[in-house]
């Protein structure tokens, strides 16, 4: 659906100073009816690399291909697309309804379709009470809602969202993340960034993790988990009616529940100690 | 490039634009400094002999000048450089609107707000002009007329500015331009600038670049009813036009070659 092909981005800041390598020669794709998850931490360059892709800003080196099926020219590519910034702010004196007609209208949607759109979205979204209230009302989450709202008010192929879980409580977060899952499941690539590790792991099938503006993984969220599982066992066991766990090698993982059986334990589960998504990131150096 | 879809975008963007201009209640000042007009043009007249007509006249003028222009510089210097800041840009250009569909919407949207106050301004003039008594003169229409380009120009001057320096700074340069350009006929008059061919060369440089904007001031040949040819309005208000459409051609170019982080 995207791919980045060798990007390099410097930024300067005057003549004087060293140029600030935001992005260097970064690589990657983002598969079509996947969900898609870019991690990487504060300055790690994932809002570039999306601002790079919406051709908000320009590569020092590289290109930005997308899937011939959202179309040759920028105008049809970018009719596919659903965008989403990080922190969205709206026209304050605008309503909720009347941002959503702007961008409906800039879409190429017609009155009806775009009332169609509102009555199909607003209520999953939870913002249908307040679309008839300036935005200057709305609190960070509601702007959240509307803005996701206006993402997918065109019925996008790729939708691209820049942090679209940030600022959200854990109530709003869950709902939020039930809709990217849902929008996938009617044949749409979702691509999003989050410093939310736990969040990325929960929705996404692949992962794109960034360090220090260079890709360090690309690949599934399940394979990454895989290459990081440690040679420790976790055995879990019932002994007078007391359940105990206890950590040991792979090695003697068999000897010890030899041993347990002997000491007339009850095996309750033998499992592999699997890091979470969040482990492995927190351990890259 | 431009087809009918296009043209559609950059009206759905002046659309919005001067809606929500006119919901933040921009347009309060202008009734205010209306309501302002009638009671200092009451207050001058009482103290005028002869023509009251023409001090409501010249009042009138100068408040729609001062109104135009200060909405033109203060509200043109955020129309472009807000959206960036605040990025409501890129929820709008990442839909399919090229970059200078954009710009030209967000102009029109801001010169519609310019238009309403304009006329709501020159209406309360002209009807306390003609209430006091005034004839009607042709050179009024092309006053406001001309008012009407200094003020767009002078909006998409300051917006062009905001794109390439800070809000400060596209204000001051804004208005010292719009000094220079409304005094620049009477300093190459002086007697200094006539005996160094160095300082006339400079100034010359000065008309093919920057706005002459003394071009477009008929305040003083309308109050003292001076006549001036047909010929001379035609080319200034070609000139002001076409002016102002080189600056919004400029504009939409650097903002679509700008960087938006």
């Amino acid at each position: 659906m995207l791919e980045f092909n060798k990007i390099t981005k410097k930024f300067n800041s005057d003549l004087f100073t060293q140029s600030f390598v935001a992005l260097e020669d970064v690589s990657f794709k983002v598969e079509p009816g996947k969900i898609v998850g870019f991690l990487g931490a504060n300055g790690a360059g994932k809002t570039t690399s999306l601002k790079i892709a919406m051709d908000f800003i320009r590569p020092t080196s590289g290109t930005v291909t997308f899937d011939k099926n959202l179309g040759t020219r920028n105008i049809d590519i970018f009719n596919n697309i659903g965008f989403l910034p990080e922190r969205p702010f709206f026209y304050p004196h605008l309503k909720g309804r009347e941002f959503c007609h702007f961008m409906g209208k800039l879409s190429d949607l017609t009155k009806n379709e775009i009332n169609e759109k509102i009555s199909f979205w607003a209520p999953r979204f939870k913002i249908d009470f307040a679309l008839d209230r300036e935005i200057n009302t709305y609190s960070k989450g509601m702007l959240q809602r509307v803005g996701f709202l206006v993402t997918l008010i065109h019925s996008p192929k790729f939708i691209i969202l820049d942090e679209p879980l940030s600022g959200l409580d854990p109530i709003g977060r869950k709902e939020l993340k039930d809709i990217i899952v849902e929008v996938n499941k009617l044949g749409k690539t979702v691509f999003f960034s989050s410093h939310i590790v736990s969040d990325v792991e929960e929705v996404c099938d692949n992962v794109i993790f960034l360090k220090d503006g260079k890709l360090y993984y690309e690949g599934s969220v399940d394979k990454i988990i895989e290459d990081n599982i440690r040679p420790i066992a976790n055995i879990c066991f019932r002994k007078n009616g007391i359940f105990e766990i206890i950590k040991i090698s792979n090695e003697l993982k068999n000897q010890k529940i030899k041993e347990l059986l002997n000491n007339n334990c009850e095996i309750v589960s033998v499992n592999s100690d699997k890091p979470t998504l969040e482990e492995i990131i927190y351990n890259v150096k | 490039m431009l087809n009918r879809k296009v043209f559609t975008k950059i009206g759905t963007v002046a659309y919005y634009t001067s809606r929500e201009i006119i919901k933040s209640k921009v347009l309060v000042n202008t009734v205010l400094i209306g309501i302002g007009l009638l009671i200092v043009t009451y207050i001058a007249m009482s103290f005028t002999y002869g023509e009251p007509s023409r001090v409501a006249l010249d009042f009138g003028l100068g408040m729609l000048t001062i109104s135009s222009v200060s909405i033109a510089v203060f509200m043109g210097v955020s129309l472009l450089s807000d959206e960036m800041k605040n990025r409501t840009v890129y929820i709008i250009i990442s839909r399919p609107v090229p970059r200078f569909a954009f710009v030209f919407g967000k102009i029109i949207g801001l010169a519609l707000i310019l238009l309403i106050n304009i006329l709501i301004l020159s209406t309360i003039t002209l009807s306390l002009y003609f209430y006091i008594g005034g004839n009607f003169e042709p050179l009024i229409n092309w006053t406001i007329l001309y008012i009407t380009l200094e003020s767009l120009i002078m909006l998409v001057l300051v917006c062009l500015f905001s794109l390439i320096t800070s809000k400060v700074l596209s204000v001051i340069l804004s208005i010292v331009i719009y000094i220079i350009g409304h005094s620049i006929d009477g300093v190459k008059l002086l007697t200094l600038v006539q005996t160094n061919p160095t300082l006339e060369s400079i100034l010359d440089i000065y008309h093919y670049i920057l706005p002459g904007f003394y071009k477009l001031n008929l305040k003083q040949h309308l109050l003292y009813k001076q006549d001036i040819a047909f010929e001379y309005l035609l080319s200034t208000s070609i000139y002001g036009i076409g002016y102002c459409l080189a600056l919004v051609f400029l504009t939409a170019w650097i903002f679509e070659k700008k960087n938006l982080d």
